[in-house]
Parts: structure tokens; C-alpha cells; sequence
């Protein structure tokens, strides 16, 4: 298959985590589309090793996957935190940013 | 010619200032209102004593062309000598200006010692600091080389007359009278300073020397337009010398102390016009037009005022409006063309005049009035104090020996001489009137019942003062009776002038002496002029009318334009600003995946233009 | 039509499906548990295709098992499961679905704008070694940092997690 391929699916599946974070109003709805388009990325980045025989690319997913489950830990952890104080994670209700 | 000492001039005109300086920066000085009386008579009894000096030690310069009487410093620089220049001129005519400023100003300073020993010690030391700067200004007026220093001084005198009119300015009356003054003063002030431009631009040159060698070698009446120049300079004149239609300030000004009345609203400062007049009248000479203009104005103003002052209850308005109708006089000599008879009422005029007003203060400060109507019987006090007065009201009134008679039938006979008898039958009609206001003044006052109420106490320096006056009055007479004049006039005139002016006595006589004729009857047989009369022919009306309406018209524009303009923009500009706030506070929503909407459109933007890009 | 050919439109259908599953299912739960894990193990498929074991065996240790049970507790402290059940609705569907699809349309306009490389070159030497040699060598700093920032996460977790005692 060609670069290409991969290329557009790798897309795609970030197209589709950029739909989830902006529909979802659950916060934990929101942290499961940037895990898509974190994953698409790793597509990517594998997709280009392959095709340019370069390990640095293999490197560099590994390094995304483990600051992914780092970052996930600590979203949840927030997560959790903003439920212990306002009784909700409704994106919508989490709006002292407000203007 | 005569030629005086510049040395001296300097001296006469720094005492003054001297005094000036040390009774207004030395704080304490002036608080304490004797001390700074007391400078400023002595500084204004050694300026007398120098002018004196000066003009017996001025020698006439008989032959060889005349010698340039002013002594000058560079003011202004430019290329090719100074564009203007500071100092002195001493010939003739600022000599006696100057012993008669000086002269009136030491005598009205004493005077005023007693007058206003009522008053409190700074606002005494308050007066004399105004004095002083007023005797400093007069003095730098005459003796000005040319026409920018006389109109700073020009300018310089009619602050004081504020000052000094306004002098108790917790009174109303006497801030509006002020007020009223120096607007009317100005207005003429604008004429004056037009003019001195336009001749500047088209001579090149203030001072009064050059000029008249530019008239002698004929240079300037080749200018273009002088006769307008001539009049706009004429219209300061008629400014500073109420001639009509600027003539009513002076009867208002009389809400300043009665010497000060005395001194710049009889002797000198309204003169300025008439000297300046006098001054430039070679170049007015080559204006007939603006002469003839001179001339009719100023016999109507005299018979206008003579007229006002017939109604008059208040004394020192019947004087004031005497100031006016005498001032009208000098003008039509100078317009007539005789600028020495003009001068020669002035120096008469300022001599009696003073003395009427200080003598009328006297008669205030026994009656506590100014209403004549509540006066009478003052002869039998105060006798000397009568005769003094009666000096000078047979003086105005032109019955010989007296001086006024002197210096009137010059001027009647110049005007005649000229050519003018529209003005001479005005002229003639308002001696008869003058006698006659004046004998009805004295008769209400010294003669008739006597009032209960009268403090006949009065203070040495007032009365020694009026006393020393009248002598000098006589003395003036007698001088000019002896003094050859020269006699143009036709030889009925003398006779006539004293005719009028007798029948004038004799009507006041009547009517108020004796009541053989009741005023009311004759006041409504003239009723016409009696109504117009007394209602000052309209034109204070006028003028506050105009005024009060301009003014507001003005301020309202303004106002709008402030509020709907100014303000407008900046409301305008500031609710914009807010409003565009707002809206983009909307974008502001605090919805986290608002935020992410926006980083997408941002990613997608950058897509489209590196797209573009790479094309 | 080769081996990898058809391995590839099948992994992808799945690993789209399960995508789609992920953002468009009602039920947080399924989301979290089937169709995350099915996409998860679909992009370590792709991995195998693309010549990685390595890295498609990490894929499914970390993500698929260490993610997703993370989410999974997430969802229990943060819903109540008892009675409620865990619906979700979604917001502004339109317009999301637009700027996705134009974020989509924009990359891929680019994608297949550059040259096709016609064959993927030979690998260097064994993918094992070459990646150790790459972690400790060239990116040795990197995988220290690394290091720091998990133990960082950690505390961040532990910190933001603790009850309030």
C-alpha cells in the first residue's frame, strides 16, 4: 500500500477524534476523542519510519504512547477532582472561563 | 519750538514708577497704607517739582530747521535698524502735559488722603499703588516718540482707569462700571490699533518725528488709503475721549472714589485722545475728510451731553456729562483745524474740572449725598468752599477773567475760522446750555433752604487743596488774559460767547433761584428732548442689549458645539468602543471545546494559506 | 491484490468503525470499553502491517490495557451508575462535523499532492536493535525526561486525585 493510504486513514481517524472533542459533553467523552487523534498521529509517525527505513520515527511513537497514558492519568485525575467539586464534568456546565 | 531736557523727562517719568514698584512688590509697605500714601505723594510732589524744572529750563529753539525733539532707545530689533523703539519727546506740547498731569495727580494724591481716611490701611496702600502706575502710564503717554509706546501706554492707562473705577469692587455697580469702561474703551482700542498697523505697513515707521518729515517732504500723503488709517486711529480717540456714540462709559465711571473722578475722568486720562489728536495732527491734516468727521462729531457730542446733563440729579453725573460736552469741544477745535485751542482747553479744562470734582467731593462728604435735590444752603457753612467752586463753574461756563472763557472763544472762533457753522451754532447752543446746567447745580447746592443733616467739617487737605486750586484757576486767567492771542477771531464773538453764557445764568436763575419758572413746566414744554434726555437717547439700552445679546448668542453656539460636538465625538467614540466590547465578549464563552472550535478553524486557516502557498 | 493490500482496507474499516463508534455512541461505557479497545487494537494491527511488532505489542499493553482501564475508573468515580444510566447527547453535531470534515479535506489535499515514494526501501538491520541503540543513544536524554515526566504525572495524579483529608 502507499504512503498515501496511510496518510488518509491516519487523517481520517484524526478527523473523526476532532469530531468527538467537540461534540461530546462529557468530559470523559472529550479525553476519548484526543486519544483517537493521538492514536492517528502514532499512524503517522510509524507509517514514515516504514517508508524512510528511519527508526526515529519508532522512537518517537514510543515516546508519544507513554506521555499519552501519562497525560491521560493526570486528565482523569483532574477529572475527578472538578466532579468532587462541582457535582458535574457536563463540558457545558464548566464555564468560569466565561467573559 | 521749545525743546526740554530728555534727562528730565526720564527723571519725571521714573518717580512714579519708582513708587510704584516699591509700594507693589513691598507687601508690607502697602499694608500699611500711610507708608505707601506717603511714598507715593512724595514721588509724585518730586516728579511736579522736576516737570516744573523742565519746562522753565526748556529753551525755544528759534532758527535753523527744528531738531528732532525725542531721544530714543532700540525695543524691538530688525534688519536695518529697530522696527520699534522706546524714550522720550520733549518738545511743547508733552512739556505742558506733563507739569499738568503731574500737577493734578500730586494734588488729587493729597486730597484723596483725607477722602479716603476711612479705608482700611491695605486698600489705602492698594489705591496709591494704582495711582502711581496710573501717573507712571499718563506720563509715558504724552511724552511717547511714537504710536506703538503711546498705545502700550494708551493701553496701560485704561487698566488703571479699571483698577481705579473699579476700585471698590464689592460693589456691583462699580465692577460693572469697570467692566463697561474697558469694553467701550476697546472698542475704540481696535480702530486705534488697526490703524497704527496700516500706517505702519505703509510707512514703515511708529515714530511721530519721522512722520511729520514724511509729511513736510510729501512722501506721506502719497500713501494709499490714509484717510482710513487716519480714521480707524481716530476711532481710539473716540474711544478714550467719549465722543458719541462711545461716550457711555464716562457717566458710569463715576462710581469710583470722587478723586480719582477727579483726576482721570476730567484732567487726563480722557485727554489722551484729544492729545493725541493734537499729537499727530499733521497727519490728520492730510485727512480732511476724517477733520470734518472730527469736527461734527465732536459738536454733537457736546451738545448731546449738555443735554443729558440738564436732567441730571446726581452731581457728579452733571459733571461727568459736563467732561464729555467740554471734551466734544476740544475735538471740533481740532477738527476745525486749530490743534492749539484744543490743546489750550485741555489745559484749562483739566485745571477746573479737577477743581469742580474735588470741590464736589466736599459737598459729598458734607451731605453724605450725591443727590443734589437734598442739598441747599451750603454757601452760608462753608464760604470759601463755595467760592472755590463758583471759580470754577464761572470758569466752564466762559465769563472772563476766568480761564475757560480764554480757551472756549479760541475754539469758537477756530471752528468759525474753518468754515464749520453747523458745529458753531451746536457749539453755541451747548454754552448756553453749559452755563446753565452748571448755575443750576451751584444754586441747588450752595444756595436755597439748608438741609438739616451736614457734616461742615471738612479736612484740611480737602479744602486746602480745593483753595490752592481756585487760586491757580485765577492765576491761569489772568495769565491768559495778558497773553497775546492770536486774533483771528471776529471781533462780536468775545461778546456773544459772554451773552450766551450770562442768559444761561440768568435761566438758571430763574428757574431755581428764584422759582419764577417751574422746571416741570419747562420740561414738559421741551418734552421730546426732556424724554430723550433722560433716557440717554437710548444707547446704554443698546449697547447692553447688543451685549447681552451677542454674548449669549455666542455662548450658546459654543455651548452647542461643546456638548453635541465635542462631547459627541467622545461619546460617540467611547460607546463604540463598549459596544464593540460586548460583542466580542461573546466570543468569550468559557465552554472549553468553544476553545477548540477555534484552534481548529486556526489549524484549517493555516492549511488554506500554506494551500495558497504552495502553489 | 496482496497479503498486506487486503489487510489494510480490513484493519482500516475496522479501526474507522471503532472510531466512529468512540465519538458517536450514546453510552459512555461502550464507548470507553468496546469500541476504544476495538480502535485501539486496530491501530496496533496497523502497526504489525507497517512492520512494528514491537511496537503493536506496546500498543496493546499501554493503550489498550492501561488506558482504557483508566477510563474505565474515571467513569465510575465521576457517574453514578446507580439508577441513572450514562447517556450522553452531543452538542452542535453540524458544526463539528464540518470542521472535522474540512480538517480532513485539508490534509488530505496535501497528502496526495506529493510524489509517491514507489516502494518502501529495505529497514537498516534488526528493528529491535536499531530502537534500542536509538533509545539510549541519540535519545538517551530524551528517554530520561521521559523518566522525569512520568514520575511527575504520577504525583500530578496522585495530587489532584487525593481526598480532601
Amino acid at each position: 500500500m502507499p504512503l498515501q493510504a496511510y496518510l488518509v486513514l491516519a487523517a481520517l481517524v484524526f478527523a473523526i477524534g476532532l469530531f468527538g472533542v467537540l461534540t461530546r459533553r462529557n468530559a470523559v467523552g472529550i479525553l476519548l476523542g484526543i486519544e483517537l487523534m493521538l492514536n492517528a498521529v502514532n499512524i503517522n509517525l510509524v507509517s514514515f519510519a516504514r517508508f524512510r527505513a528511519d527508526v526515529g520515527g519508532l522512537v518517537f511513537t514510543m515516546f508519544t504512547i507513554a506521555i499519552t497514558v501519562a497525560e491521560v492519568a493526570v486528565g482523569l485525575a483532574i477529572i475527578i477532582a472538578i466532579f468532587r467539586a462541582r457535582r458535574t464534568i457536563e463540558a457545558d456546565h464548566l464555564d468560569l472561563l466565561r467573559g | 519750538m521749545l525743546l526740554g531736557s530728555p534727562t528730565l523727562a526720564l527723571v519725571v517719568l521714573a518717580l512714579p514708577a519708582a513708587s510704584f514698584l516699591l509700594i507693589g512688590l513691598i507687601r508690607p509697605l502697602r499694608r500699611r497704607g500711610r507708608g505707601a500714601a506717603a511714598v507715593s505723594i512724595a514721588a509724585m510732589g518730586a516728579a511736579l517739582a522736576v516737570a516744573v524744572a523742565m519746562w522753565q529750563r526748556a529753551r525755544p529753539v528759534l532758527d535753523g530747521p527744528p531738531p528732532n525733539p525725542s531721544a530714543t532707545w532700540s525695543w524691538l530689533p530688525a534688519d536695518g535698524g529697530p522696527m520699534a523703539t522706546v524714550g522720550v519727546m520733549v518738545d511743547g506740547l508733552p512739556l505742558a502735559m506733563c507739569v499738568l498731569v503731574t500737577f493734578i495727580s500730586f494734588l488729587v494724591q493729597v486730597y484723596s488722603y483725607a477722602y479716603l481716611h476711612d479705608e482700611p490701611a491695605p486698600s489705602l496702600g492698594r489705591y496709591y499703588a494704582y495711582q502711581s502706575l496710573f501717573a507712571f502710564s499718563m506720563l509715558g503717554l504724552v511724552l511717547a516718540p511714537g504710536f506703538l509706546q503711546m498705545f502700550v501706554f494708551w493701553e496701560l492707562v485704561g487698566l488703571c482707569s479699571y483698577l481705579l473705577i473699579g476700585f471698590w469692587y464689592d460693589r456691583p455697580s462699580a465692577a460693572r462700571a469697570a467692566v463697561k469702561a474697558f469694553w467701550i474703551t476697546k472698542l475704540g482700542d481696535l480702530g486705534f490699533v488697526a490703524g497704527i498697523a496700516m500706517l505702519w505697513a505703509a510707512t514703515g515707521t511708529f515714530d511721530f518725528w519721522t512722520l511729520f518729515g514724511m509729511v513736510d517732504a510729501g512722501t506721506l500723503a502719497a500713501v494709499a488709503g490714509l484717510p482710513t488709517i487716519m480714521f480707524l486711529i481716530y476711532l481710539g480717540a473716540v474711544g478714550k475721549s467719549a465722543q458719541f456714540p462711545l461716550h457711555v462709559w464716562l457717566p458710569d465711571a463715576m462710581e469710583g472714589p470722587t478723586p480719582v473722578s477727579a483726576l482721570i475722568h476730567a484732567a487726563t486720562m480722557v485727554t489722551a485722545g484729544v492729545y493725541m489728536v493734537a499729537r499727530a495732527f499733521p497727519l490728520f491734516a492730510l485727512a480732511p475728510d476724517v477733520l470734518t468727521l472730527v469736527a461734527w462729531v465732536g459738536a454733537g457730542t457736546a451738545l448731546l451731553a449738555a443735554t443729558m446733563a440738564c436732567v441730571e440729579a446726581d452731581i457728579k453725573r452733571v459733571l461727568a456729562y459736563s467732561t464729555v460736552s467740554q471734551l466734544g469741544y476740544m475735538m471740533a477745535a481740532a477738527g476745525a483745524g486749530d490743534p492749539q485751542a484744543s490743546v489750550s482747553h485741555l489745559l484749562t479744562h483739566g485745571v477746573f474740572k479737577a477743581l469742580l470734582f474735588l470741590g464736589a467731593g466736599v459737598v459729598i462728604h458734607v451731605f453724605h449725598t450725591n443727590d443734589m435735590f437734598r442739598m441747599g444752603g451750603l454757601f452760608g457753612r462753608l464760604p470759601w468752599t463755595g467760592v472755590a467752586f463758583l471759580v470754577a463753574t464761572l470758569a466752564l461756563a466762559g465769563i472772563p477773567p476766568f480761564p475757560g472763557f480764554f480757551s472756549k472763544e479760541a475754539i469758537l472762533g477756530a471752528v468759525l475760522d474753518g468754515g464749520f457753522t453747523g458745529p458753531f451754532v451746536l457749539l453755541a447752543v451747548t454754552s448756553f446750555l453749559t452755563a446753565f446746567y452748571m448755575f443750576r447745580a451751584v444754586f441747588l447746592v450752595f444756595f436755597g433752604r439748608p438741609q438739616a443733616h451736614a457734616d461742615a467739617h471738612v479736612p484740611l487737605a480737602m479744602d486746602g487743596v480745593c483753595r490752592l486750586l481756585a487760586a491757580v484757576t485765577v492765576i491761569y486767567g489772568l495769565v491768559l488774559a495778558f497773553r497775546a492771542h492770536h486774533g483771528e477771531a471776529p471781533a462780536w464773538l468775545p461778546w456773544a460767547s459772554m451773552l450766551v453764557a450770562v442768559a444761561g445764568i440768568a435761566l438758571a436763575w430763574a428757574m431755581y433761584q428764584r422759582g419764577a419758572i417751574e422746571p416741570a413746566r419747562l420740561a414738559s414744554a421741551l418734552a421730546p428732548v426732556d424724554f430723550m434726555a433722560r433716557r440717554r437717547y437710548g444707547l446704554d439700552a443698546l449697547y447692553a442689549g447688543l451685549y447681552r445679546g451677542v454674548l449669549l448668542a455666542l455662548s450658546a453656539l459654543v455651548g452647542w458645539v461643546d456638548r453635541y460636538l465635542v462631547d459627541g465625538v467622545l461619546n460617540v467614540l467611547s460607546a463604540a468602543s463598549l459596544r464593540a466590547g460586548d460583542t466580542l465578549r461573546r466570543l468569550q464563552t468559557g465552554q472549553p471545546q468553544d476553545y477548540v472550535y477555534g484552534v481548529a478553524f486556526g489549524v484549517l486557516l493555516l492549511l488554506v494559506w500554506a494551500h495558497v502557498g504552495s502553489r | 491484490m496482496t497479503a498486506e493490500v487486503v489487510g489494510f482496507w480490513l484493519v482500516g474499516a475496522v479501526l474507522v468503525v471503532g472510531s466512529l463508534g468512540v465519538v458517536l455512541s450514546r453510552n459512555l461505557f461502550h464507548a470507553a470499553v468496546l469500541y476504544l479497545p476495538i480502535a485501539l487494537v486496530a491501530t496496533g494491527a496497523i502497526f504489525w502491517l507497517l512492520e512494528s511488532p514491537f511496537l503493536f505489542g506496546v500498543q496493546l499493553l499501554l493503550y489498550a490495557g492501561g488506558v482504557v482501564t483508566i477510563v474505565v475508573f474515571a467513569i465510575m468515580l465521576t457517574e453514578r451508575l446507580v439508577g441513572a444510566s450514562i447517556r450522553q447527547s452531543s452538542r452542535f453535531v453540524f458544526n463539528g462535523a464540518v470542521l472535522a470534515a474540512a480538517v480532513f479535506v485539508g490534509v488530505t489535499g496535501f497528502v496526495v499532492q506529493r510524489a509517491v515514494p514507489s516502494a518502501p526501501p529495505p529497514p537498516a538491520g534488526e528493528q529491535m536493535v536499531l530502537l534500542g541503540r536509538a533509545l539510549v543513544g541519540p535519545f538517551g536524554v530524551a528517554l530520561q525526561l521521559l523518566a522525569v515526566l512520568l514520575v511527575v504525572a504520577l504525583l500530578g495524579a496522585l495530587y489532584f486525585a487525593r481526598t480532601e483529608d
